[in-house]
This record gives C-alpha cells, structure tokens and sequence, in this order.
C-alpha cells in the first residue's frame, strides 16, 4: 500500500454541507420548472470512426463520431442548459433533490465509447468510472478540470475508479481516453442540481427551480456557448447566456427550439 | 441579471508598461500577456489592458517582482533571481533568472525565450501551474524539492541544463521565481476567466448597453473586485502551499529504494513487470509499442499543444461564419455589429495563430534509449508511472496496481535498455501488430 496524503475533505464537506441544507429555512417554497425540445436543422451525418486500436473489439461496434447526436423527429441530443450563477450566488435547492445526491452517477467505458457521452453531476453526487469492456484497457483523462483535481488514470476492469468533486466547473469538461484517441465525453459538474443535458429525443426539463428570474446558458461542444439562440420568446446573448422567469407552481415550456450547423460552429 | 444601477465610471488609464528604473540596461524587459488564452476567451483589447493593469499591480515586473499578499512567496528570493543580472561588492549574484533561463523560458515563463523555437521538447511554460516531473498526485502543483531537483539535474535527453554548479541559495531563489512566474500564469487565466464569466456588457434599465470595467487593485474601487482578484489569488496559491500534502510514499515494506536484491530476486521481478508492461491493467505497450521504442500512440498532443489546436480549431470554423455572413445580403444592424466583432476577433486570433510554433506531437518516450528526463532514480520511475506524466498523455496507474506491481514495472523498464533486441519477444496479445500506426 502507498501513502498518499491527500485529505478525505471532501465528503466531510458535503456532509456539513448535507446537513446545512437539509434544516434550512424553505425559504424559496415555490417553485416551476423548465423544458423543451431541442431540434437539429441541418445535416450532419455521423461519420464513421476510423479505429486504431483494439480494432478485434472496437471495429465492431460501428462508431461513429459524436461530436452532433440526432434522434428522433430531429431531435438534438447532448445540449446543455444550466443555471448561471455569479460567483459566491448561491441558489434554493429542492427537497426532492437531495434525494437522489448520494446515488453515483456512472461514466461507462463501454464499446470503446463512453457512456453517456453527456452528463450531469451534482458535486453532492460521486461520480464511478467503469470500464465494461472485457481485456480492453482504458485511461480515463480529466486533465482539463480547472475548479476540481484533475486526473490521469488507467481504468480497469474490476476496480471502478470513484470520484468527488466540490465545485462548479464553468462550463462542461471533456473527458478523454489516450489509448482510443476518438472517445470523448463532456461532463457538466455544479455545486447545484438545475442542469440537464438534452436527451436522444432532444428534451430536457429542469425540474424544481426557485420560483423567480434566472438566467441560463447553453452549450454545444462543437460550439462552446451557443450563442443568439431562439429560445421561446427570448434569445441568448453572446455567451449563451438567457433569462427566464420561472414561475411558482407552473413549468415553461420552450416547445420546439431549432439549432442550426452555424448555430454549432459546423 | 441585469443591473439597475448602471456601472458607469471612467477608467483611469494605467500603463500597463512601467517605466524602467535605472539601471545600465536600456531596454527593460516586460511581462507578455497570454494572447493564445486572451483571444480563445474572446477578451478583448481593453480587458487586455485591464487585466494588464492588475496582473502589474499583483506581480510588479520583471525588474521589482511583487510577492502579492497571500501568495505565500518570498520576497527576498524573488529580488535575487528578479531583474538584470549583476552581481554586488560582496559577490552575491543577483538577476538569475534572467542570467540562466530567460533564453529558453522567456521573461514571462512562457516557454518563449529567443532560443525556445528551435529546442525539442519546447522549453516549458509555466503559466498553466502544470509541471512534469513530480513527487505528488498528478493534479497538484509541483513541492518545491521537485522543482530543486529537476533544476539541480536538468532534464536528461532535453535543452534543460542541470544548475548543480549554482550556489543552494542560487537555486532555491530560482525555484521560487519559477513558482512566482506559474502563480502569475495561473492567475492571468483565472482573471480571463473571471472577465468572461462576471464582466463584459450589460444593459440598465433604460436598455442602455454599457460595459463593466475590470479596475486596477490599488485603487478605490468596486469592492466586489478587489474581493473576486484577492480569492483568485488565494485560490491559486493555496494548490502550491498544499503541493506537500499529496506527495506519494511508497511503502516501507515494498521493494527497498537501495536496491539490495540477489540477482534472481531481481530477475523474477523482471519478468513479472514485463508481464505488467502487456497487461490491461497497465496498457503500457499500447503507447510505448510492442517493443517498447515509443512508436505505439504517435498521434496525441500534450496539454500545451492541445490548447493552441483547439484555438486553431475554433478560428477555422469562425473564418467560415465569417464568410457566410458576408455573403448573407439580409443583416440587419445588430448583425452588421455582431459580424463586425467576428472580424475582429477572426483577424486577432489569426495574428496570434501566426506567432505559434510548429505543432508537435506527443511522442511516448523510446524505453529502450535508457534516458529518463524525469529521473533515474528507482523512485523517480516509480512516481512517474504512479501518478503518470501530467500535461502529457500518459495516465497513472497508482490507484489500480499494487505497490508491488509498480516496484516490478520499474524493474522492468530499467532492464529494458539492457535486453538486446534479439531477444525474440514475449507472444504479444493478438491485436499488438496492429497497434503499431
Ligand atoms: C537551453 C534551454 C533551457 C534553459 C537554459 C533552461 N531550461 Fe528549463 N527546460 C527546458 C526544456 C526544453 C524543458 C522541457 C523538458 C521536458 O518537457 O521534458 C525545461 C523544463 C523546465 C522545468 C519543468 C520541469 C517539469 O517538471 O515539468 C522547469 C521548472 C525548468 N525548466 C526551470 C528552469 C530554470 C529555473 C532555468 C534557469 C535556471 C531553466 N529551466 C533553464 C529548457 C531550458
Ligand atoms: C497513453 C499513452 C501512454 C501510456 C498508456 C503509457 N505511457 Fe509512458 N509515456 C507516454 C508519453 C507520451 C511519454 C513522454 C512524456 C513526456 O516526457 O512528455 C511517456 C514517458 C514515459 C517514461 C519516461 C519518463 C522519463 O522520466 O523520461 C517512462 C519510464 C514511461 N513512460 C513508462 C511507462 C509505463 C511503465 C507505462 C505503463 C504503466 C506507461 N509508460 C504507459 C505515454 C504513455
């Protein structure tokens, strides 16, 4: 056994932060949600993947390049809306949330991909790294965290690497792996759960957000901030960012909102 | 958000150049802003100045360094290794820095110096806080016994000397202005960071447009700002003051350091490390080859090089909205604004794609040349392959092998400059031919 030194503060952090939580003053009683349906205007097509390595296992799998997922009527899969806070803003969270915290959420190494390819984690949430992939070797590269330790590590196939992290990341981290140099992931991580990544249909819903005006940002990763997106009535501004309000008791509903190739820097 | 009371103040114009303070050089050297990281968040050229003007305030120049509160670094060392070089009455050399690194690292640390364009590997730029060859997890800056040691050695098979003649004030005042130079990097990117995610345009409440301005430190200014620059500041330092904390101490039981093994004890080891080496626990000969020649992942990039491709990328695809929006024939005038911006942007970022050098690829060191930039030591191969090479591809396997395992990997990579390449190959896993690109 090696000695590392490092401090287990992060759990005890989110434990005190747990409990601070848990018997706060339901200050934001009220609260509304937010959806809608992202649809992609364009076509783009998947292109296949030329696989370099473990071609036995991984050619088998037609990959494709994931940089623009469609389902669906059209659907636009992998955009992601969260809340935008100022540095030191705090916000609300609801009861229901906590709920679900401690449960890990799962990035699987799995068919030379990883699965998902865009995710959501709430710092209050361990993420576990898996590789399902039987013999084949994966390293899971993090390296470009900013706010949260970065890391470098090989993934084997018994032994899930799990992660905490305590604070928010600006905008969605990639993930990658040097030894299948296609594999890709983006990783949203907040300190507070008002985040979605669209799914293969294209929606997505915020539930339980504070009753009030906030603003959001949308992000693409072929793009970045996906900026003068229609959204409903409003249109984000040069850094994807857009305000709502959300009202008590009631979801907005975006309805449709069309991307287009330009929209995503294609 | 927006803001009801609109944040109009004029900004004292502070020049970001300070004149230069006399002594017999006639040209005193600057600090270069990051331009690669200024146009890839898109800050433009008065936030330039402004974080300019605060970087100045934190940090002096490159001639009266500034230790900002806080930081953690002593002021003392940075006078000796700051400034031009010369040395005093009672022989103490002063201006180090500049004697002994400027050349390749550049007065920023930028890794720019006057020579840097035509070394292999590129001298390193600190500005990212990330740093090769250490003792610690991966994530953490470098302890200050890392970077001693690589000065102390240089980097073997590289440009980067070893300083093992300089007097251990020498060097220590030396490591500490590598760590003031990384802070300041650091800094500087959070500060971009800060402009793009908290300033930048706003409206009031009448829908006037105006703009926030990032104010110098010293002044009597928005007190938000001085708090949001003093936590950057914090933040950073704190990851250096932590660096010992996270440091990786092999087991005291595991195979010793003095190397006291009979030879048949050594052998087996050996040969359980090759085994390790073709595992899919360990993976290394997917990147280091079949052989071990370093010819089995040529294509990755480290993490200097991916920043300057991923700017190359996003200007590619800005040139082209560029010129579709050129052509569009229905722009109103927010978009002849907004496309007015883009070419801006477009041309600055093209200045700056100019001025990079030629991209290189992250090659997996050849394991059979014997040469290790790190460090020969026992223990130095084992951190590496520990905590893996930060910046570079290769991953850390700490946290799946066992301290036994790692301590037979090292033996084995140490054994392989001395295995003659006659020596027919272990079978390989069936895909291993392919492996090779
Ligand atoms: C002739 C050019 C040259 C000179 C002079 C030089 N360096 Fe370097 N230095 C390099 C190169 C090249 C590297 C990168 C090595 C690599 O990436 O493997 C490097 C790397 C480093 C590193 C990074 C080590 C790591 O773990 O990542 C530090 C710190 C450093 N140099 C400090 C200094 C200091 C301080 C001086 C002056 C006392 C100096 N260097 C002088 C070329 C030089
Ligand atoms: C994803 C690719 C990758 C994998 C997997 C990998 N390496 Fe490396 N390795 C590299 C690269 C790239 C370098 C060169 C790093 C640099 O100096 O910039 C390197 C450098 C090294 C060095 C040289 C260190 C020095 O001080 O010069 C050693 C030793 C090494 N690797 C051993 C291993 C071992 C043992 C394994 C398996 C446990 C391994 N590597 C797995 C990519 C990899």
């Amino acid at each position: 056994m090696i000695r590392i030194a490092t401090f287990s503060l992060p759990m005890a952090i989110a434990a005190v932060a747990f409990a601070a939580l848990a018997d706060m003053p339901a200050s934001a009683a009220e609260w509304g949600s937010i959806k809608g349906r992202f649809v992609f205007d364009g076509d783009v097509k998947a292109e296949p993947i030329s696989i370099t390595k473990d071609k036995e296992y991984c050619g088998n799998h037609k990959l494709v390049d994931e940089t623009v997922v469609t389902g669906e009527k059209n659907g636009l899969a992998n955009m992601f809306v969260y809340l935008y806070l100022k540095r030191g803003d705090s916000v609300d969270v609801h009861p229901d949330y906590e709920k679900s915290a401690s449960e890990p959420a799962v990035l699987d190494n799995n068919e030379c991909r990883f699965e998902p390819h865009a995710m959501t984690l709430w710092t209050k949430q361990p993420l576990e790294i898996r590789n399902s992939d039987p013999g084949i070797g994966h390293n899971t590269n993090a390296m470009k965290l900013t706010a949260n330790p970065s890391f470098n590590e090989i993934i084997p196939n018994d032994k899930p690497a799990v992660k905490n992290f305590e604070k928010s990341e600006p905008a969605p981290s990639p993930f990658a792996c040097n030894i299948h140099p296609w594999m890709s992931a983006y990783v949203l991580i907040r300190d507070n759960p008002y985040m979605a990544a669209s799914a293969k249909d294209g929606t997505f819903e915020i539930k339980n957000v504070p009753a009030g005006k906030h603003e959001f940002v949308v992000w693409h990763e072929g793009k970045g901030n996906v900026r003068n997106l229609k959204l409903g009535k409003e249109k984000t501004d040069r850094k994807g960012r857009v305000e709502f309000e959300i009202k008590a008791g009631e979801t907005l509903d975006l309805g449709e909102v069309k991307v287009t190739e330009k929209d995503l820097g294609l | 958000m927006k803001y009801t009371t609109p944040f109009l103040r004029l900004l004292p114009v502070i020049g970001a150049v300070v004149a230069s303070v006399g002594c017999q050089e006639s040209k005193t050297p600057d600090f270069r802003l990051n331009m690669v990281r200024m146009v890839s968040t898109e800050t433009d050229g008065d936030y330039q100045q402004e974080i300019a003007n605060v970087l100045d305030g934190l940090f002096g120049t490159p001639d009266q360094p500034i230790a900002p509160a806080g930081s953690g670094l002593d002021q003392a060392k940075l006078n000796l290794a700051a400034g031009p070089a010369w040395s005093d009455d009672a022989g103490v050399n002063h201006g180090l820095y500049r004697k002994h690194c400027v050349h390749c690292h550049g007065v920023t640390g930028d890794g720019r110096g006057p020579t840097a364009r035509f070394l292999n590997p590129y001298p390193r730029d600190y500005r990212m806080g990330l740093f090769k060859f250490k003792s610690n997890a991966a994530a953490d800056r470098p302890t200050d016994e890392d970077l001693h040691r690589i000065l102390w050695n240089g980097a073997p098979g590289t440009s980067m000397p070893s300083f093992s003649l300089l007097a251990s004030a020498e060097i220590e005042a030396l490591v500490e202005y590598v760590k003031y130079l990384a802070i300041r990097g650091e800094v500087e990117r959070a500060l971009t960071s800060y402009v793009y995610d908290e300033l930048g345009e706003d409206e009031d409440d009448e829908g006037r447009v105006y703009r926030i301005p990032l104010n110098p430190v010293d002044g009597e200014y928005a007190e938000d700002q001085r708090e949001a620059i003093a936590d950057i500041v914090a933040d950073v330092s704190e990851t250096w003051q932590a660096a010992n904390e996270s440091v990786v101490v092999p087991d005291e039981d595991a195979i010793p350091e003095l190397d006291n093994r009979t030879a048949e004890e050594r052998a087996a080891s050996i040969v359980k490390g090759r085994e390790l080496f073709y595992d899919k626990r360990a993976n290394c000969y997917t990147c280091h080859g079949p052989t071990g020649l370093g010819d089995g992942q040529t294509t990755d990039y480290d993490m200097w090089t991916k920043e300057q491709l991923e700017l190359i990328a996003a200007t590619d695809s800005l040139a082209d909205s560029v010129a579709e929006e050129r052509e569009a024939d229905d722009l109103d005038e927010d978009d002849l604004r907004e496309l007015d911006r883009s070419e801006q942007l477009l041309s600055d970022r093209e200045d700056v794609i100019a001025t990079l050098y030629p991209i290189r690829n992250a090659i997996p060191r050849n394991l059979r040349a014997g040469v290790y930039r790190g460090g020969r030591r026992r223990i130095d191969i084992y951190w590496r392959i520990h905590q893996g090479i930060p910046g570079s591809p290769m991953p850390g396997v700490g946290a799946t092998l066992s301290d036994e395992e790692i301590w037979n990997l090292v033996d084995y990579v140490l054994s392989l400059p001395y295995e003659a390449a006659s020596i027919p190959q272990r079978a390989l896993p069936v895909n291993a031919e392919t492996l090779v690109n």
